[in-house]
C-alpha cells in the first residue's frame, strides 16, 4: 500500500513523517536533522538552495533569500499582511498579475506557492530517500486561521512540488492528533505553538471516537524565535560598540555570524545555565586588526530580553479565552508545540498562565508533522475509525449597503454547517441586488477577503425593504461555499459556488509544475553525476598511488607492461568523462577502475 | 624575492625554456589551465606517475618552503609569491618596482593575502616597510617628489596593461585592470570579457588546488588557538563555515561571495595550514 506523508509546511521550518508499522515517524533530511529550514535561496551562480543550506547564507545573500513564504501564501497584494513583509523582508517582492504576490530572486519572478513548491520538494526528496521510492500522496498542515485562499494555494503547492494533497488540515489538529494517538482520550486542550516565525493558540475538543475540533484559534503571524534571536543579536552588537565602537551590523557576514550564535545561544540555554558565544575574527578594525567575539550569555539575561515577547503570547491566550466564553479551568490539558517552548520561561509562563503544568508528552518539533502524518495514514486505511471536524477559519457573509459586514456562518463554526438570513431592498424600485461573499471578522466589508460576487435580478419594484431576499450559505465538508439567494416573493434564485484560488491559473500551475519536474530531472542528474565522479577520482586517486609500485613491479619481470598502458588508457578515459559531465561514461569507467584497482592490489599484496 | 622584470623583457623571451624560466614570473600556459593545475595536484612526488598528455609542471611537495622557489610557474604560486613579497621586509634599497606593472601589482586587493585587509595597510601583525616610510619621510622633507606613490599612480593605457598582463598569464593582474576599467567604464565589452575569463581561469586553478568540490574541509588548529591566527574577518568568516560535514562546494554555495574570492581564501586557509582536507 502506497504510504501518505504527513508534511508540516511551517513558516521557519518544516518536517516530514509517516506512520511505519503502526508508529509515526519523523523522517531525519541527508544531514540528520529532523526538521529543515522553510529557506529557499538562489546563488550568484543561479544555483538553488533549500533548508540548511539555504539558511546558511541568508545574510550574506538576503536579497536572494525568501524565508517565511508563508506569511505571504494565498494572500492579496494589497493585504495589510503583504505590505508589512514588503517593509521588512530581505527579498523583493511584487506585484502579481492576478493582484496576487510575486517574489523576485535573481530578477527572476516566483510565485509564492512555486516557492513553498521548492520546500515541498524538498522535503518529498527526504522522504523519498527514506522510503527508497516515490511518495506522491501528500497530508499537509496549515494554521487553523488560514482562509479557503491560502489553504488552497497550499494545495497548489503541494502540486507544483509533484504531491498529490489528499488533505489539508489545521496545525493545531495535528498537535492534538499527535498528543492522542493511542489514547483514549476526551479532553478539552490548549495547543500553544511558538514556533520561529509565528505564534498561534489554538483550543480544541478531543471528544469519543477521536473526533477533534477547534473551538478557537488565534495569533501572531509575526512573532516568533526569531525575535527572540534579533533581541540576543542587538544585546551582543550593542556589547561589541561598547568595546571597540563598531557596529557590527554594517558588515553582512559579521551579521550571519550573529544570527547564528544567536540562534545557538538561544537554543543552549534551555538545558544549560550559561554559555559563551565565542566569535573570532568578527570584524576588522579601522587599523586592519581582526577583532573578536567573546561574550557569556546567562538565562536570566536571556529571560529579560524576551519578556515582553512571552508576556505577548499571554496576551493572546487571555484574549482566545474571553472569545471563545472558556474559562482556564475548562482546559484540561496544554499541549506544546514549536522549538521557542523548551524555553524554561515560556513553560513557567504557560503553567502560570493556565494554572496547570503543560503537557510534555509531544515533540515541540515533530508533533504537528507526526499529526499529518497519522491523518495520512487514517485516511488510507479503513481500520482507522478517525474523523476530524474542521471549523470555518473565518466568519463568512456579505457586505451590506454603507459598506458593513454582515455575518451569516461565525468564525469556528464547525464544517459541514449552512445558515440563512433575510435581507432586503435598500433603494426604492430596486430591480437587482448585488450578493458580495465575503470572509473574515471586521465590521468594514472593505477590511475582509471577498471570495466572490454574484447578482439576482428580476426583482418587484418596490419602496425600500419591502422586497425580501433570502440569503444562504452553505459549506460542504470539502470546505466548498455555496451562497444562494432568494426572491421570497417570486422564488426567482441565483446562487454562486466559491472555489478558492490560490491566485494562480490553471495554465501558469501546470508550467510552474512542468519547471519544477524539470528542476529535478536536473538535480537528480546532477547528483548521479557527482556521486560517479566521487567514486571514480576515489579509484583514480588509489591506482595513482599504487603505479609506481606496481610500474617496479613490472619493470622487473616479463609481464604485464601492457596492463600498465591498460590501466593509463582508463584512467584518462575516466578523467574525459568526468571532464565532459557524462554521468553515463563515468559510471562505465567506474568498472574498469575498479577492475585496475583490484589487479593493482593484488600485484602489490603479492610482492613480498 | 622575487625580481620582477620588465614586460618588454618577458615579451622578448619566448615561452618554455628551462632557463628562462627563472626569469619568468608568469607563463602564458598553451593548454588546458584547469586540467594542469589538476596534474599539478595530483603528481605524486616520486615523479613516476601517469603522465599527462600536458607537459608536466615542476612538481612542488606541499612541506617545502616557497621562498626556496625561483620559478613561479602558474597563477597561484605567483599569488603565494606576491603574498610572501607583501610581508617581506623591503625592497633592497634602489630596487624598488618602477614598471607600471609591478606597482599595479603591489596594489592589487586581489593578491591580498587573507591576513591583510587592504593593500595599503600592512598586514596585521606586520610592520610598515621601513624603506617606504624612509622615503616618505626624506621625501618630505626635501620637499622632493620622488617619495614613493605607489597608491596614487596611474597606469596611462589600461586596456593595453590589461592585455599584456591576460597574454603574460598573470590573470589576477588583468582582472584587476579589467575591474578598474569597468569601474571607470561599465560599458566596455573587452574588459568585461577579460574580468569574466581571468575569473573563470582563477576560479578553475583554486578549485584545482583545493581538489574535488566534495572534499570536506576540516579546521586544523585547536580551538584555543584560533584567535591568535593572523587571518582577516573575511577568512574567519569562511573558517566558521567549515563545521567538518559541509562539503568544499557548499561552503562556497553558503559564503555569499564571489566564488573566486571565496575560493582565493580557502586556498590560502589551506597554505597557512589552518584547513586540511579529510582524508
Amino acid at each position: 500500500m502506497e504510504k501518505v506523508i504527513g508534511i508540516d509546511l511551517g513558516t521557519t521550518n518544516s518536517c516530514v513523517a509517516i506512520v511505519e508499522n503502526g508508529v509515526p515517524t519523523v523522517i531525519p533530511n541527508r544531514g540528520g536533522y529532523k526538521t529543515t529550514p522553510s529557506m529557499v535561496a538562489i546563488t550568484e551562480a543561479g544555483k538553488r538552495l533549500v533548508g540548511h543550506i539555504a539558511k546558511r547564507q541568508a545574510i550574506t545573500n538576503a536579497e536572494n533569500t525568501v524565508y517565511a513564504a508563508k506569511r505571504l501564501i494565498g494572500r492579496k497584494w494589497n493585504s495589510p499582511q503583504v505590505k508589512n513583509s514588503v517593509a521588512t523582508s530581505s527579498y523583493r517582492i511584487s506585484q502579481g498579475p492576478h493582484n496576487d504576490v510575486r517574489i523576485v530572486l535573481r530578477d527572476k519572478e516566483y510565485s509564492v506557492p512555486e516557492v513553498s513548491a521548492m520546500v515541498l520538494q524538498e522535503m518529498k526528496l527526504i522522504a523519498e530517500d527514506y522510503l527508497g521510492e516515490p511518495a506522491h500522496k501528500a497530508v499537509i498542515t496549515v494554521p487553523a486561521y488560514f482562509n479557503d485562499n491560502q489553504r488552497q494555494a497550499t494545495k497548489d503547492a503541494g502540486e507544483i512540488a509533484g504531491l498529490d494533497v489528499i488533505r489539508i488540515i489545521n496545525e493545531p489538529t495535528a498537535a492534538a492528533l499527535s498528543y492522542g494517538f493511542g489514547k483514549n482520550v476526551e479532553k478539552m486542550v490548549a495547543v500553544y505553538d511558538f514556533g520561529g516565525g509565528t505564534f498561534d493558540i489554538s483550543i480544541l475538543e478531543i471528544g469519543s471516537s477521536g473526533v477533534f475540533k477547534v473551538i478557537a484559534t488565534a495569533g501572531d503571524t509575526f512573532l516568533g524565535g526569531e525575535d527572540v534571536d534579533a533581541r540576543v543579536i542587538d544585546w551582543l552588537v550593542q556589547g561589541f560598540r561598547d568595546e571597540h565602537g563598531i557596529d557590527l551590523r554594517q558588515d553582512r557576514m559579521a551579521l550571519q555570524r550573529l544570527k547564528d550564535a544567536a540562534e545557538k545561544a538561544k537554543c543552549e540555554l534551555s538545558s544549560v545555565r550559561e554559555t559563551e558565544i565565542n566569535l573570532p575574527f568578527i570584524i576588522s578594525s579601522g587599523r586592519n586588526e581582526a577583532l573578536h567575539l567573546q561574550r557569556t550569555i546567562d538565562r536570566k539575561t536571556l529571560e529579560d530580553l524576551s519578556s515582553d515577547l512571552i508576556e505577548r503570547t499571554v496576551d493572546i491566550c487571555r484574549q482566545t479565552l474571553s472569545d471563545a466564553r472558556l474559562d482556564k479551568d475548562e482546559i484540561q490539558e496544554v499541549i506544546l508545540v514549536g522549538g521557542m517552548t523548551r524555553m524554561p520561561k515560556i513553560q513557567l509562563a504557560v503553567a502560570e498562565f493556565f494554572e496547570r503544568e503543560p503537557c510534555k508528552g509531544v515533540h515541540p518539533d515533530e508533533s504537528v508533522a507526526l499529526g499529518a502524518g497519522i491523518q495520512g495514514s487514517a485516511l488510507i486505511d479503513d481500520k482507522h475509525e478517525m474523523v476530524l471536524l474542521d471549523v470555518t477559519p473565518h466568519a463568512l457573509g456579505i457586505m451590506t449597503q454603507g459598506g458593513f459586514f454582515e455575518e451569516l456562518i461565525p468564525q469556528n463554526t464547525t464544517v459541514p454547517t449552512h445558515r440563512t438570513k433575510i435581507f432586503t431592498t435598500s433603494r426604492d424600485n430596486q430591480t437587482a441586488v448585488k450578493i458580495v461573499v465575503m470572509q473574515g471578522e471586521n465590521e468594514r466589508a472593505e477590511a475582509n477577503e471577498l471570495l466572490g460576487e454574484f447578482i439576482l435580478t428580476g426583482l418587484r419594484r418596490a419602496a425600500k425593504g419591502s422586497v425580501e431576499i433570502e440569503v444562504t450559505f452553505e459549506i460542504n465538508a470539502d470546505g466548498i461555499v455555496s451562497v444562494h439567494a432568494k426572491d421570497l416573493e417570486t422564488a426567482k434564485e441565483q446562487s454562486i459556488e466559491v472555489t478558492a484560488s490560490s491566485g494562480l491559473t490553471r495554465d501558469e500551475i501546470k508550467d510552474m509544475l512542468d519547471n519544477a519536474k524539470d528542476y529535478m530531472v536536473e538535480r537528480r542528474t546532477t547528483e548521479e553525476f557527482e556521486a560517479a565522479k566521487q567514486e571514480a577520482e576515489k579509484l583514480v586517486g588509489e591506482i595513482e598511488r599504487l603505479l609506481p609500485q606496481v610500474e617496479q613491479i613490472v619493470a622487473a619481470s616479463d609481464f604485464g607492461r601492457d596492463a600498465i598502458e591498460k590501466a593509463r588508457s582508463i584512467v584518462a578515459k575516466a578523467r574525459q568523462a568526468v571532464a565532459r559531465r557524462d554521468a553515463a561514461a563515468v559510471k562505465a569507467e567506474i568498472e574498469g577502475l575498479s577492475r585496475t584497482h583490484r589487479m593493482f592490489k593484488g600485484v602489490v599484496a603479492k610482492t613480498p | 624575492m622575487i625580481d620582477k622584470p620588465s614586460p618588454k623583457k618577458r615579451k622578448s623571451k619566448a615561452p618554455g625554456g628551462a632557463n628562462e624560466e627563472n626569469d619568468r614570473p608568469t607563463v602564458n600556459p598553451p593548454f588546458d589551465v584547469e586540467a594542469f593545475a589538476r596534474a599539478a595536484t595530483a603528481m605524486p612526488v616520486s615523479g613516476d606517475a601517469l603522465k599527462t598528455t600536458h607537459p608536466p609542471p615542476p612538481a612542488l611537495p606541499d612541506g617545502e618552503p616557497r621562498s626556496q622557489q625561483t620559478t613561479i610557474t602558474n597563477e597561484v604560486e605567483l599569488e603565494a609569491a606576491r603574498a610572501r613579497s607583501a610581508q617581506a621586509p623591503e625592497p633592497a634599497a634602489g630596487r624598488l618596482p618602477s614598471g607600471l606593472l609591478a606597482i599595479a601589482n603591489l596594489r592589487s586587493p586581489s593578491a591580498v593575502p587573507p591576513n591583510a585587509g587592504s593593500s595599503t595597510s600592512p598586514p596585521a601583525g606586520t610592520s610598515p616597510s621601513p624603506s617606504n616610510i624612509e622615503a616618505a619621510v626624506l621625501g618630505a622633507i626635501q620637499g622632493s617628489t620622488s617619495a614613493p606613490e605607489i597608491t596614487e599612480r596611474t597606469i596611462e593605457d589600461p586596456i593595453a596593461e590589461m592585455r599584456e598582463r591576460a597574454s603574460l598569464g598573470d590573470y589576477t593582474g588583468a582582472l584587476e585592470m579589467a575591474e578598474l576599467i569597468l569601474a571607470a567604464d561599465p560599458g566596455s565589452l573587452e574588459a568585461a570579457e577579460c574580468a569574466e575569463n581571468c575569473r573563470s581561469v582563477l576560479e578553475n586553478m583554486y578549485a584545482a588546488r583545493l581538489g574535488p568540490s566534495s572534499g570536506v574541509p576540516v579546521v586544523a588548529v585547536p580551538q584555543a588557538q584560533m584567535q591568535w591566527l593572523s587571518i582577516d574577518h573575511r577568512a574567519g568568516f569562511v573558517l566558521s563555515l567549515i563545521d567538518g560535514f559541509s562539503t568544499l562546494e557548499m561552503i562556497i554555495d553558503v559564503s555569499g561571495m564571489q566564488k573566486l574570492d571565496a575560493l582565493r581564501i580557502l586556498h590560502a586557509l589551506v597554505q597557512q595550514r589552518i584547513v586540511a582536507f579529510k582524508a
